[in-house]
């Protein structure tokens, strides 16, 4: 069931009307088994995989609290390795066989290994993580092992965030399934202008967008260097506007039966810096990394080439996390030497950044900067092979060739699209206590910029839209 | 007991009347602004008299050719009703249409057998047209604006969702995503230039492109929903005594292998003894780049030798 599909929408009305009519003890029930039937309505199967970890690790949970200090690690051992395996199975094992069987052909030997012909199951990467995050915070001791295997199942399969995040730690969302949420009005509008304004994020700017670039990508032969240059920077917005769109949906959704899910996106277009950026992007996965893998290696601490080692693991895996495919690992290492230059290239002093130019220019540049190194990334990221990807590249650096475009209606609602996103997000960004449409005092203003969200999503909308594009980690 | 009680009480029941007003009101102000908007769209859409809309809404609800082509982007570009008209001596309209395959035909005939029964019918059939391809059923939005004036196209642009009569309840969303080309359809330098001739739309331009010798075609999987469209398109004609012939027209480069559509279209075509020409090979258009626009599209040059060749295996009609 997508978010921007009619049955989501019948869905939510329904189960957020009964959940309000429920006793607040009886509420987790109805979110288990409607979450249940959210997962399920992609591939029922695929539910068995999520009832195997969450058993393995609502017993682990237990396991470690109650076990002596030499035993812990075992259990928490146990979950990990129950949750990678989980993912290797499904995500990795017909990656890691084709780089085998390559291998092995090197030296003219044939793999016995079989693929296995299996659907990724949707989320899979998200909720594993979730359920890992779990087990390691019972270990640290910052969280108490969940006794009551339905609340503890919850969190694993909680629909806004089960399917695409944002990737939840125990000690936020655990305790919200055992507290009393009133019908709070002013709560729920701030929930639905969220759910709203992610709308029309994905279907008015997002969708319409994925028209040209995949137009463009999927026929990579086929274009010239200003189509794929277009299209690289059409992909920076949509994939952008495509996942943080889901994660103001997710947000907007449980916000409106009370709960508090992280905040996963803070206009990263606008960061000056790497550093900065990944402290904006899909913030839940990051400080996932950063928890669970970059501190434990020692975190800043550390001299400046293992701290530049570690950074690369941190993005390698993290290119990983995303895909099974080289594409993916170079998209990683990427960002990861970026954040590696910028940190060497700290001890540089550059005069004419920092005294004759206009402050005001330098932040420009710097935010461009970031836009050029960021969407350079992202064309391995959304090219579908490593080679393609390079001929891409190859054809934006000779820039020869018309520009594509079937109409220029493609081109004009694009735009538009785009003009939205940075009207909006730059007001947010830069002009944070001034005028506001969305929260101005009187509700009449705000009642009509509504309208003209609803209006805006009917005329410019894609409603043939496909499905968000990080359903597939 | 409480003495607060009744106040917080009466204090939320005052803010959930509030909450249920402006609910609405913001309902009543969407559906204002939908049914300006939408009716405005619908004006402007239907004022048109030249272009891509315009030949759709021809094709629908107005045309009375004796002879008519039907098909994609390919037929549009391929036959000259001219030709058709000098040579048999009937009138002809080309009512193919850009990206759309055989459940938007079967759409536009059904409109078409409500008015009228049409002496000759061709319909081109491109390679792939059966595959599996969701895109086909979202392409039918170009019958939205149809929907409600005609009940004979509904059960086919359902088939693009279950929720599309619901949609169709918004004034706007059969215009969704047209506002520009309503704007420029209806503009005054756009109706010279977007000139058709009887629906056909000739290409001046020449295939300097790569020269493929052979594309292998993959074994896809075929859509038996198309496949049925297809064959009621057929059955349609029969009993409304239309004569029907379907065609495959040239393409640039040859395949190693034959198209599946192809195939199928063929034999069902043959079985309902129906003439089935397939110019796909035809070594006359293979390869000769100077009768190409691109590589699936005749130029004008191209499409005038075509259409003759086509007239001459109709005739004598």
């Amino acid at each position: 069931m997508l978010f921007n599909s009619f049955q989501f929408i019948i869905f939510f009305i329904v189960v957020t009307s009964v959940y309000f009519l429920l006793p607040y003890q009886k509420r987790w029930v109805l979110l288990l088994l409607t979450s249940c039937y959210f997962y399920m309505s992609f591939v029922p199967v695929y539910i068995l995989i999520l009832g195997f970890t969450i058993g393995v690790d609502y017993f682990s949970g237990i396991a470690i609290e109650n076990a002596k200090a030499g035993q812990r690690k075992w259990f928490l051992l146990l979950s990990l390795v129950a949750n990678v395996g989980v993912l290797s199975v499904f995500k990795y094992h017909n990656f890691i066989n084709q780089n085998f069987t390559g291998i092995l052909n090197c030296f003219h030997v044939s793999n016995p290994i079989p693929y296995l012909s299996i659907l990724l199951p949707i989320g899979l990467s998200f909720h594993t993580f979730q359920a890992m995050s779990y087990t390691i915070e019972v270990y640290r001791g910052n969280q108490k092992a969940e006794k009551h295997f339905g609340i503890f199942a919850l969190y694993v399969l909680f629909y806004p965030q089960l399917v695409a995040g944002p990737i939840e730690r125990p000690q936020n969302l655990l305790h919200q399934f055992r507290e009393k949420f009133e019908f709070d009005l002013e709560r729920i509008g701030e929930g639905l202008k969220m759910i709203l304004w992610g709308f029309v994020k994905k279907i008015v700017i997002a969708d319409r967008l994925a028209i040209y670039v995949n137009t463009a990508f999927n026929h990579s032969g086929q274009h010239t260097g200003a189509t794929f240059l277009l299209a690289t920077i059409f992909f920076s917005f949509q994939i952008y506007c495509d996942f943080s769109a889901y994660s103001d949906i997710a947000i907007g959704t449980a916000k409106v039966m009370g709960f508090k899910l992280m905040v996963n996106f803070k206009r990263p277009y606008f960061a000056q810096t790497m550093a900065e950026f990944w402290k904006r992007w899909h913030i839940s996965l990051s400080t996932w990394f950063k928890d669970y893998l970059y501190i434990p290696l020692g975190g800043n601490r550390l001299s400046a080439i293992r701290l530049c080692m570690n950074l690369m693991v941190v993005f390698l895996l993290s290119g990983l996390w995303h895909g099974a495919n080289w594409t993916y690992i170079i998209w990683g290492a990427l960002n990861g030497a970026y954040l590696v230059i910028e940190i060497l290239g700290k001890k540089i002093h550059l005069p004419f950044l920092s005294s004759q130019l206009p402050q005001k220019l330098v932040r420009i540049f710097k935010i461009l900067l970031v836009f050029v190194l960021s969407s350079f990334a992202w064309i391995f990221f959304r090219a579908n092979t490593v080679s393609d990807a390079f001929d891409i590249i190859k054809k934006i650096a000779s820039f020869k060739g018309p520009l594509f475009y079937e109409n220029p209606s493609m081109l004009i609602y694009s735009f538009a699209g785009i003009f939205l996103l940075l009207l909006v997000e730059m007001k947010q960004e830069f002009y944070t206590g001034s005028f506001s449409f969305m929260h101005h005092k009187s509700w009449v203003v705000r009642n009509f910029t509504y309208a003209v969200l609803i209006i805006i999503l009917l005329v410019m909308g894609v409603f043939d839209g496909g499905q968000f594009i990080y359903f597939q980690f | 007991m409480n003495p607060n009680q009744p106040s917080k009480q009466n204090k939320q029941s005052s803010q959930l009347k509030g909450f249920v007003f402006k609910t609405l009101l913001l309902i009543v102000i969407v559906f204002l602004l939908d049914f300006t908007i939408g009716t405005t769209l619908k004006y402007f859409y239907f004022k048109q008299e030249s272009g891509f809309l315009y030949r759709t809404t021809y094709a629908i609800e107005k045309t009375k050719a004796e002879v008519l082509i039907f098909g994609s982007s390919r037929a549009s570009r391929h036959y000259n009703p001219n030709i058709f008209s000098n040579r048999i001596h009937l009138s002809c309209y080309n009512v193919g249409h850009d990206g759309n395959f055989i459940l938007y035909q079967y759409a536009v005939l059904r409109t078409v057998l409500k008015r009228y029964h049409p002496k000759l019918i061709v319909l081109d059939i491109t390679r792939g047209d059966f595959a599996i391809r969701q895109n086909d059923y979202e392409r039918l939005s170009a019958l939205l604006p149809y929907y409600s004036g005609h009940s004979e196209i509904r059960p086919i642009v359902q088939l693009k969702s279950p929720y599309e009569a619901f949609k169709t309840l918004s004034f706007i969303y059969p215009y969704n995503s047209l506002l520009f080309s309503i704007a420029v359809g209806n503009a005054e330098f756009n109706k010279q230039k977007m000139k058709d001739i009887n629906g056909y739309v000739p290409i001046e331009k020449i295939w300097n492109g790569s020269m493929a010798t052979a594309d292998s075609l993959p074994n896809y999987p075929m859509d038996s929903i198309k496949i049925n469209t297809y064959q009621s398109f057929i059955n349609d004609c029969v009993s409304n005594n239309i004569k029907l012939v379907i065609v495959c027209s040239p393409y640039l480069f040859k395949t190693t292998n034959p198209d599946n559509t192809i195939n199928l279209a063929k034999a069902i075509a043959l079985k309902s003894h129906i003439p089935f020409h397939d110019f796909s090979t035809d070594t006359i258009f293979v390869n000769k780049n100077q009768l190409f626009a691109d590589s699936i599209h005749l130029n004008n040059g191209g499409a005038t030798i075509f259409s003759n060749k086509i007239v001459d295996k109709i005739l004598p009609f």
